[in-house]
């Protein structure tokens, strides 16, 4: 059972026609259509035309062992950045929802605050962090937890770090606005009615706030998916993801077909993951 | 004898606030109760401590014998509705009800039996599957209440289960929870500050007022021996003219009002000194009006009608007195004279003896 069951309320047939406002929305059309229909066409043609016509660069991506591990990667990194936002963003969310307001607003702007910061400038402060000889090697290795740096930068392990963190706004956000219109006391009554803050959790909750976290989830998946600065500044060059693979087959190697190919692969994978979202927890129900 | 619901001094205070002061009740088991009063009273923070969702700043509440304070809310084995709609909204209607056994890991056979049962007895039997946004509101709260209900809980609260609904339905939902509580037994702690729902759900009402109780007793008590002037002015309607002490014994005292007319040996709520400001209750309904003076007129208030109105089995009329005072007389219309009284007229206004009472400021 899903949630669009219970925020549908039947609705009279409406009548086929232009829906209103259209006008206002067509210059937006136009340009996603500029700057997003026609490259992405450009590309797909040059994967199929280039060096000639066919299938062989779509046949030379899935053939090569590299870059079926670069789409592996990809997908472990987005999943496992995904799950770590779910479950560190959860309890934030929530707190941000029930705390009182000087602690609430306090919170919100600092998760604001790290989104606004420049990229770059965050991404090179997990740099300083993870280092052999970062605060947290030195940290754990004057507590005498470690005796040799843990390998934090240049692969996968400060990938994942950099990019859950720099992701955590867009699960903590939706997550929020879900949290925040369910009635409070809907658990009181759940509580009256006998359940433990575990059994309210998981059937209250948990159901009430899915839309939410499926919503957040799509998100920082696919932005995941297609990541670039924070993989190219942590990760190594042994261990890359997608976004790395396309940059570096169209400035080193000049390979516009082979790299046109990737990011076709890329797009049909994340309308692929949009598609089932849909399927599942209907469209832009996140707040019923 | 210990009494089922036994609350003993409990106080609450938010900050410097305390909404709720040393409210003392006792409750027999089976007993519909009704906490009314004005709104911010206290009568919510009184239940939501027995619920379990306050704890008291002092004081004690027992349930049959034994404290419930140390227990959370889950394990109270308490039954409630909210004032607003607190239905799962992404469970059925039968899950709802069937909330409360499934995380008492019931088996399925009985929660079935148990469903079916509670929905027939809010009479929602064909609505099992409906979704609680396909509800009306006045049928979520008969799911809620089949919720509460589900686990045969000793005590069920009702927080305004019915402030969100018009008239008409809350009228038919009353009838039906005097009719579950006559079918299940269950002990009834409701919620309202409406009197009139007050007076016709339940046995005993507790008037809250700041906090504290002012009075409990049957509606009929409330309203024929008022034990303050609050409790005056909240149940039914009331007159009250300002008058001063002439003289004080025991339990009555005599009162001279601003005209410097003397009314003997009224009973007064406490003692007060000669001279000390009073005022002077009486029930529209408890006035009878007469011709002005003459030799048989009966003691009373001499007055001039200024307004009166019909309105069907009743009619009211609005007085002044001779000092501005203002009153309100209501009688049945049968009763009226075939002439029956002109605006301008004078006339004596009287009561039977006990009708009048007396609470000094
Ligand atoms: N959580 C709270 N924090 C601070 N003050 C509160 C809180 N809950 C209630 N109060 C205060 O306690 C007093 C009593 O409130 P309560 O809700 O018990 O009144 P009530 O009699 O139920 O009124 P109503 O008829 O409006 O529901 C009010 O002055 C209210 O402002
Ligand atoms: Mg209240």
């Amino acid at each position: 059972m899903t949630l669009s069951h219970a925020a549908h309320v039947p609705s009279p047939a409406r009548p086929r026609r232009l829906p209103a406002g259209l006008a206002a929305v067509t210059p937006a059309f136009a340009l996603v259509a500029v700057v997003f229909v026609l490259p992405v066409l450009a590309l797909l043609l040059r994967s199929v035309l280039e060096p000639e016509p066919g299938l062989q660069n779509y046949a030379a991506f899935f053939a090569s062992t590299t870059y079926l591990k670069v789409l592996g990667n990809t997908f472990l990194v987005a999943a496992t950045v995904t799950v770590a936002t779910v479950l560190l963003g959860f309890p934030v969310a929530w707190f941000l929802a029930i705390a009182p307001g000087f602690w609430s607003r306090l919170l919100f702007a600092v998760v604001i605050l790290s989104m606004w910061t420049n990229l770059l400038a965050r991404t090179y402060a997990w740099m300083v962090l993870l280092q052999r000889t970062g605060l947290i090697n030195r940290t754990l290795m004057n507590l005498g937890l470690i005796s040799e740096p843990l390998p934090l930068i240049n692969n996968l392990v400060g990938v994942t770090i950099g990019m859950t963190y720099i992701m955590l706004p867009f699960m903590i956000l939706p997550l929020h606005a879900t949290i925040r219109s369910i009635d409070p006391s809907v658990f009181q009554a759940a509580s009256l009615c006998g359940a433990s803050r575990w059994q309210a959790f998981t059937r209250v909750m948990l159901p009430l706030t899915a839309t939410g976290i499926a919503a957040g989830a799509l998100m920082v998946f696919v932005m995941s998916l297609g990541y670039f600065i924070t993989p190219a500044l942590l990760g190594g060059t042994s261990n890359m993801m997608l976004a790395e693979l396309i940059a570096q087959l169209v400035q080193s190697l000049l390979d516009w077909g082979l790299a046109g190919a990737a990011a076709l692969v890329l797009l049909v994978v994340t309308l692929a993951i949009y598609a089932v979202q849909l399927r599942f927890f209907g469209f832009g129900q996140a707040r019923s | 004898m210990t009494c089922f619901l036994d609350i003993r001094g409990i106080t609450k205070s938010f900050g410097k606030v305390a909404a709720v002061s040393d409210v003392s009740l006792e409750i027999a088991r089976g007993e519909f109760m009704t906490f009314l009063g004005p709104s911010g009273s206290g009568k919510s923070t009184t239940l939501y401590m027995i619920a379990g969702f306050f704890d008291p700043s002092a004081g004690d509440i027992r349930l049959e014998g034994r404290s419930i304070l140390r227990e959370p809310s889950n394990r109270r084995n308490i039954g409630m509705v909210f004032q607003r709609y607190t239905l799962f909204p992404h469970l059925s209607v039968a899950e709802n009800v069937a909330f409360p056994l499934r995380v008492r890991r019931r088996p399925a056979a009985e929660i079935a039996r148990k469903v079916e049962q509670m929905l027939a007895l809010v009479r929602l039997e064909g609505f099992a599957d409906r979704m609680p946004a396909q509800l009306s509101g006045g049928q979520q709260q008969r799911v809620a209440l089949a919720r509460a209900l589900a686990y045969d809980p000793p005590l069920l609260l009702m927080d305004e289960p019915l402030s969100a609904l018009d008239k008409k339905l809350r009228e038919e939902i009353q009838v039906e929870i005097r009719r579950i509580h006559r079918e299940t037994g269950v002990t009834i702690l409701y919620v309202t500050h409406d009197q009139e729902e007050a007076l016709s759900l339940s046995d005993r009402v507790a008037l809250f007022n700041h906090g504290r109780i002012e009075q409990v007793g049957k509606g009929r008590d409330l309203y024929e021996a008022p034990r303050t002037r609050f409790v005056a002015g909240f149940v039914g309607h009331s007159n009250f003219l300002d008058c001063t002490i002439a003289a004080h014994a025991g339990e009555r005292a005599d009162i001279v009002l601003p005209d410097g007319s003397r009314l003997p040996e009224l009973p007064i709520d406490r003692q007060a000194p000669v001279g000390a400001a009073a005022r002077l209750m009486i029930r529209p309904d408890r006035l009878r009006i007469s011709s002005p003076a003459g030799a048989d007129a009966p003691a009373g208030i001499d007055a001039v009608l200024s307004d009166a109105t019909f309105i069907g089995e009743t009619f009211h009329f609005a007085l002044t007195t001779a000092w501005g005072g203002a009153l309100n007389v209501r009688m049945p219309s049968h009763t009226l004279p075939p002439a029956g009284h002109g605006v301008g007229q004078r006339v004596r206004l009287s009561w039977a003896p006990g009708d009048a009472r007396l609470f000094a400021e």
